[in-house]
């Protein structure tokens, strides 16, 4: 009855106050060993074999710890910002162990969302055998948050029959690259010669780094946009290149996203598309599952590999939780070595562990071009906040389309990207 | 001769107007091959219910489903008594600030939603502090805020019908020593019915269709989640399901498309009553 | 400030002030109001308040979860987003669009409000039925049955117009004008159902004085139908402003979250985009603000329009 007085007072006060609303997220610091440890990963669109892992996953740690229930709910990628964003204002619905992308950690973290789990990861003997690169992909000014439980890496998917019918070889160069999408859309008016979109910043990314340029740079703690250097310019305007009419053209290609060009590919209607190791399936069901083969993509000298984005998945113990060390050895267990193979073994995601990497690449040829491009290294976007709101709006695809439309020239498209993502990084 | 040339146009009219509705549930009924085919065609000869299949395969369908019915009628029922009473107030009764109510009940219905869910979602959580039933993760929450946005246009709405009833009615009643209590709810609320159906609908299409508080408020917690939320998974034409897609468009329309025509004579007397004024 | 508002035919003498003291009645009436008062005050004034004072602020993600401190900006929300020449850009594509949006309803459904009233009852029916199912359909399943019948590959208008690989979406005004047929097509039968119940309650004996006058069918209507429905008309104007100028989910499913860089963004997906998805919560907080005083000096703009011609 108190309890419900003083939060009353509570809401009276807040009404009265003159300021914005605050959650309070200071750490009461309960560690509890027993009871509910929730759980949140992402569905899949199809989930059935991820949800047999997972639930491998919670027998053996249930069986493990007397009076645990592990319950896991799984949500949608799409409506994600807004449950994270929840449970971080309200620390009573947040779960206690969580998979999330890469790309949203600095968010997170300026957030307090996550716990830092350096000392942990001391501990953790298996650590040693992540792969550094992927590992650096769950740090934040040296500190980590996470462990990398799966890898997404691109590459170049192509059509063996229209390759071989049209006597052609892999292109070894970006430049021979547009060529090559350019004869065979010539040859196939009804095939785009390569399916790139418009809105598919990980293809564009590449382009951007393999000329020598970079979307940000970090001096310090600040950032300042460099795509509106020369070498990236060069980048931006190869991709665009590739969204024209004679290759794929915008009126078709301006709108898409990344899952858009695959399905293209796999329905028949590409001839090149940058997927990642995780497309497979969406390739391998659709009409040209036996006609392909995938090689690194190339960057600008013969034989060269463009470098990657290294896209990929984390767990993370959440800051609000109450049973801290249940939640980093429920990680360790599902995000482990063990379960990291079966999750391939469902799933065909990419394990970041260096030794599980070796051993289930003797088996699976598709993965080396995958594995190749991982090893010339893969780069990353700026791990900091505003990342969020950069890629929320748009800057880089929309500077893409204005080039790809002809409306703007690649200098004044880079120039516009460039002050928004340094107004951004400005925190204005 | 012309009323035929009406009758005509008046079909021909209903034709076009349902063909989307038509074409929903005929993609919904498509095998996925006719879907994706390049010569669509407005029949189909194998109808399969795959695509519904894939939809209903969603875990605890039927329990979303259920989330939404109870909260849009809760929200419908609510409504219905705070709108009449206080579209009653507003017609019927003279007093100061009259027209400043009135202008405000507009204003209301100004303000973005999407804005008003970071201050919404604070002043919930406190509620949660307080009464459990209306915090986050509970459908209470959801039914509170949808009373708040349909309440102003369902006020709007009824304020014509309220008006409507001749004034005679109630100085008779006054007369036979029925208090002011008695005459609105045993005379007035029955007249006004098909008005409190008409106002009922849009509360209803407003609870039942919302994705953005749903995706706010229930954080946690599976077991609250309403329809709509069940079905984000297949809107997205990034997997080119569009099988799925329409067979889960249908299965929201669906509802409201039966409460509609369940409602549909006293909606358009409903509103012909506002009018007579 | 509106009273003529009001649903009231001309011609129905105005209310008698009750009989009984002032004050009774204020009480009654404040006993009335109460439900909606307090839901009303607690769950859109207050929030309102709030989001007005958040506009004042630099209030992101970090700063609601209380990870960051706040940092009060006075007025520099505001000016950040009227010194954005996007906004001014997206502003002028908003009115147009919610104005073409809002006529094409209004003409629309009074148009068939008056076809309706001259049918016999059972085609008039189906037209009913028909308007009722566009009507019901959610926002959400109608943009995506909307941009699947217009979609460049399998829909059925390319296939029907012989235009295979045509894409609608990718010029500026043929994916507005997709997209406001769409929204026409789920808001004019609220406009259809106010007028036809309107015409239905036009005493037929004013028709017949008119007819046994000698007017014309025009004049009949302009000059005799057209006054009588006017303050309907009106309510249905300034709902549909309300409505289109807040337009969302349409323009977000349809063109993809605003078109081909930008060129469909209207204010509330603006907002989406620049402030909420970006976790700008004090920026997305002074779009709102602007947008509740903009909507609101519109329809004051109509009224005071209608109040001088009428």
């Amino acid at each position: 009855m108190l309890k419900r007085a003083i939060a009353a007072a509570a809401i009276v006060a807040t009404a009265v106050a003159c300021a914005p609303p605050q959650a309070d997220t200071t750490d009461e610091g309960a560690d509890r060993s027993s009871g509910e440890l929730k759980v949140w990963l992402f569905q899949e669109a199809s989930n059935g074999p991820k949800e047999d892992v997972v639930d491998q996953a919670i027998a053996e740690f249930e069986a493990a710890h007397d009076d645990v229930k592990v319950n896991v709910e799984y949500l949608p990628v799409d409506g994600r910002a807004s449950r994270f964003n929840g449970a971080f204002n309200d620390p009573d619905s947040a779960p206690d162990v969580a998979e999330f992308g890469n790309t949203d950690l600095a968010g997170y973290v300026a957030s307090n969302g996550f716990a830092d789990l350096s000392g942990d990861l001391d501990q953790w003997p298996d650590a040693a055998d992540l792969v550094p690169e992927v590992l650096d992909t769950a740090k934040i000014d040296g500190r980590t948050y996470g462990v990398p439980w799966f890898t997404g890496t691109r590459a170049l998917y192509y059509r063996t029959d229209v390759f071989t019918e049209l006597g052609l070889e892999p292109p070894a160069t970006l430049a021979e690259l547009t060529t090559t999408a350019r004869a065979i859309r010539a040859a196939k008016p009804d095939m785009y010669g390569i399916a790139v979109g418009g809105k598919y910043l990980f293809a564009l990314l590449p382009y951007v780094w393999a000329n020598g340029g970079d979307i940000a740079e970090r001096d310090g703690d600040a950032w300042s946009a460099t795509i509106d250097t020369p070498e990236a310019r060069a980048g931006l305007a190869q991709y665009a290149e590739l969204l024209r009419p004679d290759i794929c053209p915008p009126a078709q290609c301006a709108q898409l996203t990344g899952s858009q060009t695959v399905a293209a590919f796999a329905g028949g209607k590409a001839a090149m598309a940058i997927g990642g190791d995780f497309n497979r399936a969406a390739v391998d069901a659709g009409a040209v599952k036996d006609d392909y083969a995938v090689v690194p993509l190339p960057g600008t000298e013969p034989g060269s590999i463009a470098p990657a984005f290294a896209g990929g998945n984390l767990l993370g113990v959440f800051g609000s939780s109450e049973r801290r060390t249940l939640g980093w050895e429920f990680v360790t267990l599902l995000g482990g070595k063990e379960y990291q193979r079966k999750m391939y073994d469902a799933m065909g995601t990419m394990p970041t562990f260096a030794d599980v990497q070796d051993e289930i690449a003797i088996d699976d040829p598709f993965l080396a071009p995958f594995i190749e491009t991982v090893q010339a290294g893969t780069r990353f976007v700026p791990a900091t906040p505003a990342w969020t709101r950069i890629d929320a709006q748009a800057v880089l695809p929309t500077a893409v389309q204005q080039v790809a439309t002809g409306r703007q020239d690649v200098d004044t498209a880079t120039s516009a990207a460039a002050a928004e993502m340094d107004a951004a990084f400005a925190g204005s | 001769m012309r009323k035929r040339a009406a009758d005509l146009a008046c079909v021909l009219i209903a034709l076009v107007v349902a063909f989307p509705l038509y074409w929903m549930v005929l993609s919904a009924l498509k095998p996925a091959g006719e879907i994706q085919a390049a010569d669509p065609r407005p029949w189909t000869l194998a109808p399969t219910l795959d695509s519904f299949r894939r939809v209903l395969a969603v875990e605890d369908f039927g329990l979303y489903f259920l989330n939404s019915l109870v909260v849009a009628v809760a929200v419908v029922a609510l409504s219905l008594v705070a709108s009449f009473l206080a579209a009653v107030a507003l017609t019927r009764f003279r007093f100061r600030g009259r027209t400043v109510l009135l202008v405000m009940l507009l204003v209301a219905q100004m303000v973005p939603v999407e804005a008003l869910t970071i201050p919404l979602f604070f002043l919930v959580r406190s509620f949660g502090d307080v009464v459990p039933a209306v915090g986050l993760n509970e459908l209470g929450s959801l039914v509170l805020v949808h009373l708040a946005f349909s309440l102003p246009f369902a006020i709007w709405m009824l304020r014509g019908f309220v008006a409507a009833v001749p004034d005679d009615l109630e100085e008779a009643a006054a007369l036979d020593g029925a208090s002011r209590f008695r005459f609105t709810w045993q005379v007035l609320f029955p007249l006004v019915a098909p008005g409190l159906v008409a106002a009922s609908v849009v509360s209803f299409i407003h609870a039942w269709n919302d994705f953005l508080f749903a995706k706010t408020f229930l954080i946690s917690g599976t077991d609250n989640r309403t329809l709509p939320l069940g079905l984000l998974v297949f809107f997205k034409p990034e997997e080119q399901d569009w099988g799925a897609i329409m067979a889960g468009a249908t299965l929201m329309t669906v509802p409201v498309l039966v409460f509609f025509v369940a409602v549909q004579r006293h909606l358009v007397s409903g509103l012909g009553g506002a009018v007579k004024g | 400030m509106l009273p003529q508002v009001t649903p009231a035919a001309p011609g129905v003498r105005t209310r008698p002030a009750r009989r009984g003291p002032q004050r009774g009645q204020a009480r009654a009436a404040a006993l009335y109001l109460l439900p909606t008062s307090v839901i009303l005050l607690g769950l859109l004034a207050y929030p309102l308040y709030q989001l007005v004072v958040i506009s004042f602020y630099d209030y992101g993600q970090p700063q609601a979860s209380g990870a960051a401190p706040l940092v009060f900006l006075g007025f520099d929300n505001y000016v950040t987003l009227l010194g954005d020449p996007q906004f001014w850009d997206v502003l002028a594509a908003t009115v147009v669009f919610a104005a073409v949006c809002v006529v094409g309803s209004l003409l629309v459904g009074t148009a068939l409000a008056v076809l309706a009233s001259r049918a016999n009852p059972l085609p008039r029916m189906l037209l009913f039925l028909a308007a009722l199912g566009a009507w019901a359909t959610p926002a959400m399943a109608g943009s995506y049955v909307w941009l699947f019948m217009f979609d460049q590959d399998f829909g059925i208008v390319n296939e029907v117009l012989g235009l295979a690989g045509h894409s609608w979406t990718f010029e500026r005004f043929s994916a507005f004008g997709l997209v406001a047929a769409e929204i026409v097509w789920c808001s004019f039968p609220f406009v259809m159902v106010t007028m036809y119940a309107g015409i239905k309650a036009i005493a037929p004996e004013v028709l017949e004085a008119a007819a046994l006058d000698g007017a014309s069918a025009t004049r009949t209507a302009t000059s005799v139908i057209l006054p009588i429905l006017r303050p309907l008309l009106m309510i249905a104007t300034i709902q549909s402003i309300i409505w289109d100028f807040k337009v969302f989910t349409q323009i977000y499913v349809m063109t993809g979250g605003g078109g081909v860089a930008g060129q469909n963004l209207v204010l509330n997906v603006f907002a989406y985009q620049k402030a909420f998805a970006g976790e700008q919560y004090g920026l997305g907080a002074a779009i709102g603000v602007v947008m509740t005083v903009l909507l609101l000096s519109i329809t004051g703009l109509y009224v005071r329009a209608q109040r001088r011609t009428s």
